[in-house]
């Protein structure tokens, strides 16, 4: 079949990019130069975000509202509306683009993404789940559930698409894609049946930076830095894995282990990023493609670069998100959907080809 | 193949012997179906009505309201099934079913966008509602017409389609819930029902339209299936006896869209009923195509009205959507068979 024979070529690419260190190419930016990059491009994104909206502001009144609050109207609406969103949303990204680059290299699989495996399905399923059943209301409590949830679907997914024998690609789609509709059916009957509800979790469900409290960050931020850690400091053994699981044991890779943490930072990451924003369509598929084309296959460096342009790509995508309907707000998934759909549909293409 | 081995077996026995059983429990399901509700309905007074007599209030609470439901539901779940069996067949794939082509969540999208751009400031739609099937039918069409365009000359190979069935099928859903969730509240409520798969609020009216779609389809569809290649036919065998595979399959996937378009476009999204259908028909039938096609059938109809009469019965009087329930039973039994299968199956 087809798909095999691809994902042998890649593992070809893989394993020379791993003997030679540099990969030669001659129209590509240096890594310095792609990280300063991203980071020059996150600081203008995230002003863009403070100032760009229904109403624009000066720089000047930003720097007030932020550094020398002065009660006005226009630092209240700028520091209690804009700011949480110029940092909750490259957060998410950040979080969304490791976790994309994850699941993309354990299951060898360059469609797959939290969305596709239905890690976000099961986050807002647990969600739903502790809302209703458990009577949960704290926004930490309710976090906390979406990680467990996405953790939670890891371990199915994979496991049921293990025991069918092979993580091949399609099966590990199906596996998620099915995964996630049972999450959504299990959500409409806890919904329907308890309709009160529906309103206090929509903000789970619908995936969007608007009205988030501040508090959601810096409750985030930590989990997120731990997820990304762990991530980083697994990434020669991910390096190794992308191959094939002889390769990696060759090299002397514990694989279980691997797999075992990688999950981990997975569901951390998706789980944070989903106690943020929710689920924010296909951001942690579009991310890590970028990312390689930037700065090549080894994890060390497609970490970071995932973490910096999914930061980025969030935060435009809520910019463009408030002008794509202007004066309305469109929702920032519907953004991330569309530019989604058409990666993901270049991508099926190309390895079609 | 452990299915096909087992079968072995017991296939000297004739495929009919199982078919007339199916055909059995479909019957007293169908008299339970129409029985149970709010007051219980006794076998002849249900005789008794639709020879013509009964009392007034019978008439109505059978005919008026769990008729419509019962019909809707045996038809559409027909449909449904028959459209998983053509694509199972086809793709020689027993994970394949309308679902995974796009068709179920571009039927869904459909219904979204009319819900949201018929709406006035009011929340009140501003045409009448029964366009919503042909919202959904052409939204369907559209997932199947994208699938082929974007596979493109790759469009005869079953995994390429698949692969581009469940992208299409996911950024349709992607941009259903977000529609959903933007639009206004009452708007929000209908599609969500709408989208779960809801057989409760159809009219005899509604089931003569879908039966004038369905029927020139379904007769299409039997005669193309007469052409099926026998499961075990691989492409190269195919041509060798004479079929063009390419062409050949484009109609059956269009027809089997059409098939499953049509259904979803009047009792909503209700997902997981094409797979399992044709595989428990073919588990106790065995490979005949005759007995094949009307088994599934009759177990796709089963299906449908046993989900609705679940959901009539335990969840009343909120109207938990049939849809959920069969994903709810249907999910797992997926999970199952791609479990159970080898290497070979994708």
């Amino acid at each position: 079949m087809n798909l095999t024979v691809n994902i042998n070529i890649e593992s070809i690419h893989v394993a020379s990019a791993l003997s030679v260190p540099r990969p030669i190419s001659l129209s590509r930016p240096s890594r310095v130069q792609v990280y300063v990059g991203l980071a020059l491009l996150l600081a203008l994104s995230m002003l863009a975000s403070l100032t760009l909206g229904y109403k624009v502001y000066s720089l000047d009144q930003v720097f007030t509202a932020l550094f020398a609050h002065d009660g006005s109207e226009t630092s209240v609406v700028i520091a209690g509306l804009r700011l949480p969103r110029a940092l909750i949303a490259p957060l998410t990204g950040a979080a969304l683009g490791m976790a994309g680059v994850l699941v993309q290299t354990l299951s060898r699989n360059r469609i797959a993404s939290p969305d596709t495996l239905g890690l976000n399905a099961g986050a807002s399923l647990a969600v739903v789940v502790a809302g209703i059943v458990f009577g949960v209301q704290s926004l930490a409590g309710l976090a906390m559930a979406a990680s467990l949830g996405a953790f939670v679907t890891a371990i199915v997914v994979f496991g049921i698409a293990a025991g069918a024998g092979g993580l091949s690609p399609l099966k590990i789609v199906l596996v998620g894609v099915t995964f996630a509709s049972l999450s959504h059916a299990f959500v409409e009957v806890l919904l329907t049946s308890n309709e009160a509800m529906l309103q206090q979790l929509l903000f789970w469900l619908s995936g969007a930076f608007v009205d988030r409290p501040i508090g959601l960050f810096y409750t985030a931020l930590p989990v997120v830095l731990v997820g990304g850690i762990v991530a980083v400091g697994l990434s020669r053994a991910l390096d190794a894995l992308q191959a094939d699981d002889a390769t990696a044991q060759g090299l002397g890779v514990p694989l279980g282990l691997v797999r075992a943490l990688a999950f981990v930072a997975v569901a951390i990451l998706t789980g944070a990023a989903i106690s943020m924003a929710g689920p924010v369509a296909f951001v942690g598929l579009v991310v890590p493609h970028a990312a390689r084309r930037l700065v090549g296959l080894r994890h060390i460096h497609q970490l970071p670069a995932a973490a910096l342009f999914g930061a980025v790509y969030a935060t435009l995508a809520d910019v463009a998100a408030r002008f794509v309907i202007y004066p309305v707000e469109a929702p920032v998934g519907a953004v991330t959907a569309v530019v989604g759909a058409i990666t993901l549909v270049v991508l099926l293409r190309r390895r079609a080809a | 193949m452990s299915a096909s081995l087992t079968m072995t077996g017991q296939r000297r026995l004739n495929p009919a012997v199982p078919t007339l059983i199916v055909a059995g429990a479909f019957f007293l399901l169908l008299l339970g179906a129409i029985g149970f509700g709010t007051i219980w309905m006794s076998p002849e007074t249900i005789a008794n009505v639709l020879l013509g007599g009964g009392e007034k209030s019978e008439r109505l609470v059978i005919l008026q309201l769990r008729m419509p439901r019962v019909v809707a539901a045996i038809i559409s779940g027909a449909a449904i099934a028959f459209s998983g069996y053509l694509l199972q067949r086809i793709t020689r794939n027993e994970l394949a079913s309308p679902g995974v082509l796009g068709v179920v969540d571009g039927a869904s999208l459909g219904v979204v966008l009319f819900l949201a751009i018929f709406s006035n400031e009011a929340n009140a739609l501003m045409v009448p509602v029964s366009w919503q099937p042909l919202a959904a039918a052409i939204g369907a069409l559209v997932a199947i017409a994208l699938v082929f365009i974007l596979s493109g000359r790759q469009a005869s190979s079953t995994i390429r389609l698949l692969l581009f069935g469940i992208a299409i099928a996911a950024v349709a859903k992607a941009l259903t819930t977000i529609f959903i969730l933007i639009g206004p509240n009452y708007q929000a409520t209908q599609a969500a029902r709408w989208l779960a798969g809801a057989v409760y609020a159809i009219s005899w009216s509604e089931i003569q339209i879908m039966l004038a779609a369905l029927i020139p389809t379904v007769l299409i569809a039997g005669w193309l299936a007469r052409d099926l290649p026998p499961a075990d036919l691989d492409d190269v065998s195919s041509r060798s006896v004479g079929l063009n595979l390419h062409v050949y399959r484009i109609a059956v996937f269009f027809i089997a869209g059409a098939l499953t378009a049509i259904a979803v476009a009047f009792v909503g999204a209700v997902g997981f009923l094409g797979l399992i259908a044709p595989h428990m028909a073919r588990l106790l039938v065995g490979r005949a195509r005759l007995a094949g096609i009307v088994t599934s059938m009759m177990l796709g109809a089963m299906m449908l009205v046993a989900a609705d009469l679940v959901v009539r019965v335990a969840f009343a009087p909120t109207e938990v959507p049939a849809g959920t329930i069969t994903a709810i039973v249907g999910a797992p039994y997926f999970l199952f068979l791609l479990m159970r299968k080898d290497k070979t199956n994708g």
